[in-house]
C-alpha cells in the first residue's frame, strides 16, 4: 500500500513536482557536470603540465655536469653518470605514466672557434620530452643517427645554418661534421645548443659511456611522479633522483584551486537546489494540510504519514538526480572540449554520489513538510 | 455490563468559550444516539473529543475502557485507528484515490491492507462498481457510501458520525439512513448529530445540547 500511495501522490501532485524536479534536474545537471570535471580535471592537468617537459632528472649527487675540455673523466667522474647503469635501472623500474625519457651529455664545443653547447641525447625522445617544442626542417627519428643534429635557433642563426646545411664541431683536437636536420625554437636556453645523438657525442667528446644527467617525462599527479622519483631514488643510491619541483608544485597548486573553486560551486549550488524544493514544498505542505488531517483521524501515526511525504521527496531527489546525471555527462563533454580542448570521460562513481547528494538535498528542502506533524486533525477537519 | 461510552462531567474550554460544561452520560453498546442542538452547542465538540480529535480540558470521556483524556498524541493516533469510525458531513474522502483505496488506507493505518475485506465492504454499501472511481466521480451520496465502508472496515467499536446526510440531496440521504440503520441492526453503536429532528427520532435515544449543557437526555429504550 506504501507503494501505491506513493505512486498516487506522485501523479496527483505533478505539477507542482514538476517545478522542484526541474530545480534538481538543474542541479544535478551541473553538480555531475563540475564533479567529473573535478576527477577527470586532475588527469587534464596532469597531461597538460607533463607537456611542459621532462619532470624528473637524475643527475650526479653534485648536479649534472658539463664535460669540460681538458678535464679528464678519471677526474670528474663522481660527477658524471654511467648510462647503461640508468637504463637498466628504468628498465627495471617500468612504469606506464612514462612518456619519453633520455640522456643527456652535456659538453662545450666549438663551431668555427666559437664555444657552444652542445648535446648528445637520443634525438627520437627529444619531441616526446618537449611537446612544446617547435621545429624548422625535420626531427631524427632513430637514436643511433650519428650524421645528424638538429641546431637551436638562436646557434643557427649565429652560425647561418638552415636545415640541410652542414655544420663542423671540435672538441680538444676532434671534430664532427654534422647535417643539420632541423632547427629547434624551444623559447629557452636550448635555443643556444646543438643536439645531436649521444653515440655521436661521445665519438667527439670520448666520454663513453658517461652522460651529465637523465630527463624522464612522467605523466601523474605530482604525488605520484615524487613518489615515483623516490623509488627511482632508492635504486639509484649513488644518484640524485627528483622531480622538477616549479612544474609538480605548479600542478599541485592549480588542482588544488581548481578544486576549491568546484566544491565551493557544487555547495552554492545544492544550497540553491534546496531552496527551490523548498519554496515548492511549502507551497505543497499548505495544499496539504486537509490531506493530513484526515490521516490523522483515521489513526495514521505522524511517523507513517511524514514516511508517505519524505519517500515523495526522496524519489523526485533520485529521479532528478539520476536525469542530471545524464545531463551533466553531456555538460562535462561540452565543457571539456570547449574549456581544455579534450574529451572529458564520464566517471561512473559521480553517479550515485549525485544521486545521493540530490535526495539529501531534496529532503532538506522538504523540511517544511514536517510543519504538518502539527496539523490538528479537528481544526482542519472544521474547515478551518 | 459497562456501557461502551462513559461520559462523566465533560468540560472543554476554547479560552473564554465554554464549549462543553460538565455534560455527562453513558451509551450502551449497539445503541444508536442522535446528538442534537443549535449551532454552537458543542455537537462537534463532543463528537471530537469522543474520537480522540480533541481532549477535554477536565471530566472524563471513556470509550470501551480507554479513557480519552488521558492519552497522549500517539495513544489518541492508536485509539482512533483502533476503535473509532468516523463519518463526517464533507466525506473527506482523499481525493487522489479511487475508492477502493481510500477504504484501505483506513485499513493501512490500522494494520495491514486487505483488498479483497476492502472491496466486499465497498459492494456491501452498494459500490461493488464504483470501486475505481476517483471521489470526484461520484455522487454526493455515493461518496458518503466510501466514507462509510471505510468507517467500517477496521470494525470499530463506536461509530461517530457528523450530520453525514448534511450535504445529500434527499434521495441519497435516505439511502444513507437506511444504511446507518442496517448497522445499527448488527449491532453497531452509533453516535450520530444531526439538526434534523426527524433522522434524530430515527435513533435510540436523543441527547440535546443547549450552551454546551445537556438539555435533555431521555432514558433508554426499555428502562
Amino acid at each position: 500500500m506504501f507503494g501505491r500511495l506513493l505512486w498516487k501522490m506522485l501523479r496527483s501532485n505533478r505539477g507542482r513536482l514538476a517545478v522542484a524536479l526541474v530545480a534538481v534536474v538543474s542541479g544535478a545537471t551541473v553538480i555531475s557536470a563540475l564533479l567529473n570535471l573535478q576527477f577527470d580535471i586532475q588527469r587534464k592537468l596532469t597531461q597538460e603540465f607533463r607537456d611542459l617537459g621532462p619532470n624528473i632528472v637524475i643527475s650526479a649527487k653534485s648536479g649534472g655536469q658539463v664535460v669540460t675540455p681538458g678535464v679528464t673523466v678519471a677526474s670528474n667522474s663522481a660527477d658524471l653518470l654511467t648510462e647503461s647503469v640508468i637504463e637498466h635501472t628504468l628498465e627495471a623500474h617500468r612504469t606506464s605514466g612514462l612518456a619519453a625519457s633520455a640522456p643527456f651529455l652535456f659538453t662545450v664545443a666549438r663551431v668555427a672557434g666559437t664555444p657552444v653547447v652542445a648535446a648528445g641525447t637520443w634525438l627520437d625522445q627529444l619531441a616526446k620530452l618537449n611537446p612544446t617544442w617547435r621545429i624548422q626542417g625535420h626531427w631524427v627519428a632513430a637514436r643511433d643517427d650519428e650524421d645528424q643534429c638538429l641546431v637551436g635557433r638562436k646557434a643557427a642563426q649565429q652560425f647561418s645554418v638552415a636545415p640541410g646545411s652542414q655544420i663542423g664541431l671540435d672538441y680538444l683536437g676532434r671534430h664532427s661534421q654534422l647535417r643539420v636536420a632541423g632547427v629547434i625554437d624551444s623559447g629557452g636556453d636550448e635555443d643556444n645548443q646543438i643536439f645531436m645523438n649521444l653515440p655521436a657525442a661521445w665519438n667527439l667528446t670520448g666520454e663513453r659511456p658517461y652522460i651529465s644527467l637523465w630527463q624522464l617525462s612522467v605523466s601523474g599527479t605530482s604525488a605520484s611522479i615524487g613518489d615515483y622519483a623516490a623509488q627511482l631514488g632508492g635504486a639509484l643510491p649513488g644518484y640524485d633522483v627528483r622531480p622538477i619541483r616549479a612544474v609538480t608544485q605548479a600542478e599541485g597548486n592549480l588542482l588544488d584551486r581548481t578544486r576549491l573553486l568546484i566544491a565551493s560551486m557544487v555547495v552554492l549550488i545544492l544550497v540553491l537546489t534546496a531552496l527551490c524544493v523548498l519554496a515548492t514544498m511549502m507551497a505543497l505542505a499548505m495544499e496539504r494540510r486537509k490531506n493530513v488531517g484526515l490521516m490523522k483521524a483515521l489513526g495514521g501515526s505522524i511517523a507513517r504519514i511524514m514516511a508517505l511525504f519524505f519517500a515523495e521527496v526522496g524519489v523526485l531527489g533520485a529521479v532528478g538526480g539520476l536525469i542530471g546525471c545524464v545531463a551533466g555527462v553531456a555538460l562535462a563533454h561540452w565543457t571539456g572540449e570547449r574549456v581544455f580542448n579534450a574529451s572529458i570521460s564520464p566517471r561512473w562513481e559521480v553517479f550515485p554520489l549525485t544521486i545521493v547528494l540530490m535526495i539529501v538535498v531534496a529532503l532538506a528542502g522538504a523540511l517544511p513538510l514536517r510543519l504538518l506533524g502539527k496539523v490538528k486533525p479537528a481544526v482542519i477537519l472544521r474547515g478551518e | 455490563m459497562a456501557p461502551l461510552v462513559q461520559i462523566d462531567n465533560l468540560r472543554k474550554e476554547f479560552g473564554n468559550v465554554r464549549a462543553l460544561d460538565g455534560v455527562s452520560f453513558d451509551v450502551d453498546s449497539g445503541e444508536w444516539i442522535a446528538i442534537m442542538g443549535p449551532s454552537g452547542s458543542g455537537k462537534t465538540t463532543l463528537i471530537n473529543i469522543l474520537g480522540g480529535l480533541d481532549t477535554p480540558t477536565s471530566g472524563r470521556a471513556i470509550v470501551d475502557g480507554t479513557d480519552v483524556a488521558r492519552l497522549d498524541e500517539s495513544g489518541l493516533t492508536r485509539f482512533r485507528a483502533e476503535k473509532i469510525g468516523f463519518i463526517f458531513q464533507q466525506f473527506h474522502l482523499v481525493p487522489y484515490l479511487t475508492a477502493l483505496e481510500n477504504v484501505m488506507l483506513a485499513q493501512y493505518f490500522h494494520s495491514t491492507t486487505d483488498e479483497r475485506e476492502a472491496r466486499t465492504e465497498l459492494e456491501r454499501v452498494g459500490l461493488g462498481d464504483r470501486l475505481d472511481h476517483l471521489p470526484g466521480e461520484l455522487s454526493g451520496g455515493e461518496q458518503q457510501r466510501v466514507a462509510v465502508a471505510r468507517a467500517l472496515i477496521n470494525h470499530p467499536k463506536l461509530l461517530l458520525a457528523d450530520e453525514p446526510t448534511g450535504n445529500l440531496d434527499e434521495a441519497n440521504e435516505k439511502l444513507v439512513l437506511r444504511l446507518m440503520g442496517e448497522l445499527h441492526n448488527e449491532g453497531h453503536t452509533i453516535l450520530m448529530v444531526t439538526h434534523a429532528p426527524e433522522i434524530g427520532a430515527l435513533a435510540d435515544r436523543r441527547i440535546d445540547l443547549a450552551h454546551g449543557r445537556l438539555a435533555h437526555v431521555p432514558a433508554r429504550v426499555g428502562s
